[in-house]
This record gives C-alpha cells, sequence and structure tokens, in this order.
C-alpha cells in the first residue's frame, strides 16, 4: 500500500519538476540570449560568457516602453469600461436571471468569433470616421472579446453572493442600485481584481487587432516585438530583450491572480 | 424591477452591440460586395459569388485542413498533459503557490513573444534545441517540410497546456469530497477511483475546456506570422493566417470576410452538434 503511494507522489514530484524545466527553460534562454553578442548568439551552447547591455540598449532606443505604454493605455481603457458594464450585467444576469440562459450563451457565442470577420469592419469604419489614427478602433475591437471574458467571469462570483444579503439591504431601505454598489459588489471585490487583471493580459497580448487596427507609427507592444522579426541573426538579441519587455509584467500579475482564477472557475465560471 | 433589470445590462448590451454586433453584419455585408481597400469607388454587390469562388478555392480548403490538423493535435495533447498536471498540483501542498503560479505563467505571455522565442530556440543554425539534438546525432528541422505544422501545434501545447490546468485544477477543487472518501472506505485503487469518480464528475469542465481551447486554437495567427508565415509552401497557412493574407495583403475584403464566415458557420455547426449531444446525456 504505501509502496503504492510513494511511487505515486514520486511520479508527481516528477511530472510537476519536468513541467516547471520546460515552462522555465525558453524563458531563461531568451533572457541569456538578450545578454549576448551578435558574435555570440551565433554559439546556442554557449552559457558563459562576458554579459553586455548593448541589445538593451537598442531596444530601448526603437521606443519598446513607449510602445509598452501605448500597449498599457489600451488596456486600461478597454479593461475599466468593461469592469464597470461587465460587472453590472453579470449581476443583472446572476440575481436578475436578466436575459435568461439567451445571455448566458450569448456573451459564450461572442468568444466563438473569429477575429478576422470583425478585423475588416473595424478597419472600413475607422477609415470612414476618420479615426484611423487614433486608439479608438483598437479599444472597441478589444472591447468585443475582453468584455464578454469579464462579465461571463464575473457572474461566477455574483453567484457566490448570497441573495439574503442584497434583500436585507433593501429592508434597511438602500434602493436596489445603491444595494447593487455598496452591498453585493465589496463582496466580489477581489474577484472583480482578478478579473480585472485577466482582462488587462488579454488586451495586452492580442497582436492581430494591433497589427491591423493600430496607428502604423504608433503601434501597440505585441506589433512592436514582431518588427524585430527579421531573417538577420543581428536582430535576434534585440529581439530576446523586447520578449522579455513583454513578458515580465504579466508573469508578476499572474502570480497575484492566478489563486482567484482557480476560485473564481470552480466558483461557477466555467457552467453554462 | 425589469427596468432595473435591463438598466443594469444596457451596458454590456450597448457596447456588445457597437463592438460586435454591428462589425458582424457589417462584415456579412462586406462578403457580399466586390469591396477592395485598394479602389477607390462604391464596392458592388456581387450576391454570393464571394462564397462560391472561395467554397471552391483549393487553397482555403488547405487552410482548413491545416487548421484542424493544429487544433486536433494540440488539443489532444493539452488535454492529456493538462489533467495529469492538474491532478498533480491538486496533491502538491510544498511551495504550492508558487508551484501553480509558475505552471500556469506560459498562459498570460502574449502569443506573438512566444512564438517567437520558440522561432529562434528552434532554429536550424541558432537554436539551442537542434544544437542538443545534432551533439547527440539526430537531425530534425522542426520547420522543415511536414514537421513545421507540428511544430506549431506544441508550441500551442507548451502556451496553453496551463489554461487546461487552469480550468481543471478548478474542477478537480470543486468536486465533493465525500464520494471519493466512500470509494477509499470501500478499499477501492487510486486508478479504479479516478476512473469511476473523478472523471464523471469531472465531465462538464473536461467539455468545457475542451471546447474552449479548440475555438481558442482555431484562431492561431501569431505562432504563424512568427515563425512559418505559412510555409513551407503552405503547409502551415491556418485559415486565420489566409484570411489576413487575402485582407491585408492582397486587400480583397470581401473575399475574406466570406472565408471568415464560411468559418463561423462550421464552427457554429459543430458547436450545435456539441451541445445537442452534451443535452442528450444529460438528460439521459
Amino acid at each position: 500500500m504505501t509502496k503504492g503511494v510513494n511511487a505515486l507522489a514520486a511520479a508527481r514530484i516528477l511530472l510537476l519538476s519536468a513541467a516547471a524545466v520546460v515552462v522555465a527553460f525558453p524563458l531563461l534562454w531568451v533572457a541569456i540570449a538578450s545578454l549576448k553578442s551578435p558574435a555570440q548568439l551565433n554559439d546556442p551552447g554557449l552559457i558563459l560568457f562576458l554579459p553586455n547591455l548593448e541589445n538593451w540598449a537598442r531596444v530601448l532606443e526603437a521606443g519598446i516602453l513607449n510602445a509598452a505604454g501605448r500597449s498599457a493605455f489600451v488596456a486600461t481603457v478597454t479593461v475599466a469600461f468593461s469592469v464597470v458594464a461587465g460587472s453590472m450585467g453579470a449581476y443583472a444576469i446572476s440575481a436578475y436571471k436578466a436575459g435568461g440562459s439567451a445571455t448566458r450563451f450569448g456573451i459564450l457565442a461572442a468568444q466563438v468569433l473569429p477575429p478576422a470577420v470583425l478585423v475588416f469592419p473595424f478597419l472600413t469604419m475607422a477609415y470612414a470616421l476618420n479615426i484611423n489614427n487614433t486608439y479608438v478602433p483598437i479599444i472597441f475591437a478589444h472591447l468585443s472579446f475582453v468584455l464578454p471574458v469579464i462579465t461571463w467571469f464575473l457572474i461566477g462570483f455574483f453567484d457566490a453572493v448570497p441573495r439574503s444579503l442584497e434583500e436585507q439591504a433593501r429592508v434597511d431601505g438602500f434602493s436596489r442600485f445603491a444595494a447593487f454598489r455598496l452591498v453585493v459588489l465589496p463582496q466580489v471585490l477581489p474577484g472583480i481584481g482578478a478579473a480585472a487583471i485577466f482582462g488587462f493580459t488579454l488586451s495586452w497580448n492580442d497582436m492581430f487587432y494591433g497589427l491591423i487596427l493600430a496607428p502604423p507609427r504608433e503601434t501597440i507592444l505585441p506589433v512592436a516585438i514582431s518588427a524585430f522579426n527579421t531573417f538577420r541573426g543581428v536582430e535576434l538579441g534585440a529581439m530576446s530583450a523586447a520578449i522579455i519587455i513583454a513578458v515580465v509584467p504579466v508573469v508578476i500579475a499572474s502570480f497575484f491572480i492566478q489563486r482567484r482564477l482557480v476560485q473564481g472557475i470552480s466558483g461557477g465560471a466555467v457552467k453554462f | 424591477m425589469t427596468r432595473f433589470r435591463w438598466g443594469m445590462l444596457a451596458p454590456v448590451l450597448a457596447a456588445t452591440g457597437v463592438a460586435v454586433g454591428f462589425p458582424l453584419a457589417y462584415a456579412f455585408y462586406l462578403s457580399l460586395t466586390d469591396y477592395k481597400l485598394t479602389s477607390r469607388g462604391a464596392p458592388d454587390f456581387v450576391g454570393l459569388e464571394n462564397y462560391l469562388f472561395v467554397l471552391s478555392d483549393a487553397r482555403m480548403w488547405n487552410a482548413f485542413g491545416n487548421t484542424a490538423t493544429y487544433v486536433a493535435v494540440a488539443v489532444t495533447v493539452q488535454t492529456v498533459l493538462g489533467l495529469a498536471i492538474a491532478l498533480a498540483l491538486q496533491k502538491q501542498q510544498w511551495a504550492r503557490d508558487v508551484t501553480r503560479a509558475m505552471l500556469l505563467a506560459p498562459m498570460f505571455i502574449t502569443p506573438i513573444a512566444v512564438g517567437l522565442t520558440f522561432r529562434f530556440l528552434l532554429n536550424d543554425q541558432l537554436g539551442a534545441i537542434p544544437a542538443v539534438l545534432r551533439s547527440i546525432g539526430i537531425s530534425y528541422d522542426f520547420f522543415g517540410p511536414s514537421n513545421a505544422l507540428l511544430t506549431l501545434s506544441f508550441i500551442d501545447v507548451w502556451q496553453w497546456t496551463p489554461f487546461m490546468v487552469l480550468l481543471l485544477l478548478a474542477g478537480l477543487e470543486s468536486i465533493p469530497r465525500q464520494p471519493l472518501e466512500a470509494a477509499r472506505v470501500d478499499g477501492a485503487s487510486a486508478w479504479y477511483a479516478f476512473r469511476r469518480v473523478v472523471l464523471p464528475l469531472l465531465t462538464p469542465v473536461l467539455t468545457v475546456a475542451v471546447l474552449l481551447r479548440s475555438l481558442d486554437a482555431l484562431k492561431v495567427f501569431e505562432y504563424v506570422y512568427a515563425t512559418t508565415r505559412g510555409g513551407p509552401g503552405t503547409e502551415t497557412e491556418t485559415i486565420q493566417f489566409f484570411t489576413y493574407q487575402t485582407g491585408i495583403q492582397f486587400f480583397r475584403l470581401g473575399e475574406a470576410s466570406a472565408v471568415a464566415f464560411v468559418l463561423l458557420a462550421i464552427v457554429l455547426t459543430f458547436i450545435v452538434i456539441l451541445f445537442r449531444r452534451l443535452q442528450r446525456s444529460a438528460a439521459r
């Protein structure tokens, strides 16, 4: 009996260790590459070398931080709107069964739409309204996938709040909206935080819409990174540095939200 | 109360209407015209011409086939691997949060960065992995003919197995304890308890996870853009990449929109069939 348990425990630890190595290796490799000179990059086995910051200077010169700032701006506006509209909508769906199961299904169905369907209308509209040099088209495009996800995710959190809380607030003389804002909302604040960070990473990571809709000279981070994607080995170092700049903030964010994500999803976000 | 209910829902509905509903309707209109980004004149209404054209286009079907293979390979591997890792993580007590955060990290990274990382890592001359393989006498071209699509699938596995793990871990943690304990008291082996107790209870979450992952994998674009750009030949041209090329590089928005709607029709058919099945098995 104990022998079987031990073997199982060993297999478990082995699997997790292997997974950790597989996850970490590519990222470490890129981090190392960002410190190599062009000549050193031609030797993939080289691990001990004198690191230099030339690549980092190059990406910073190329304005990668400005691109990151624009990405953060787009993501912040998208998420701010999604959280306000999404939490109101999710509450109406959860507590008042607004729209019935059709809304729940509709929200999920929005996830099905391939970005390729929506992107061309956004593009032609941007030209027609003469806003193709602004961030408005890309923010609307990001809303099309961030808003449904945040709403869907928050329904699960609102489902977990006892209805009696709101009823008590109503008895105490709160209006329906005040009961929502002052009594129910604080209960799901951790969930809203996690949903907001998750929505932020979704917007931050999108490249397809950015490639087509962002102003060409003031593009967002994923598109800026891919601009280092040339067939010349010279650019690999700079590209590696750019990748690290995009990866670090989201990995830090993921550390803080993973527990809430598990909790939110097991709280009902996976139900239809 | 009705006013409050719809009032609360109004912002979501309005935003969805502007950001999803209108573009969707407009895209359908585009698919019925000969709209080109380059021509200044008003587009002509051409009816179903674009649809007839793309449906007889071998390159579009090739892209559909590539995408189907890509999704099937990636999602199958992710499901098996994700389930194993989720089960292991559930039991993991030591350094619990750090382990979880680390193993979930890839799904938060921008896909273009993942694609470029692997393009570099697997590159024949500059990459670490081919160098290691060469040192033990194996020569394998990750982006060569008949390998490239598989490589793309495995990039997907690297990035998105964590998503599977996240959903399945949440599913495992919401399974009630009693049935498992009952099975243990009855002397069931770990394997038997897993197959007869855990797996049936996990099936709804598993179904949703596979569905969400498949739908997302269908949209693959960044890896192709970062690594192969559809090559060698058209071996790794996926549907999203094909649409991008038709619409943005060749400016044929009408045709591109038609392709997107063909994809949408196929996906919706697939989902409706799946839901029918699910409802029938739930009714049983």
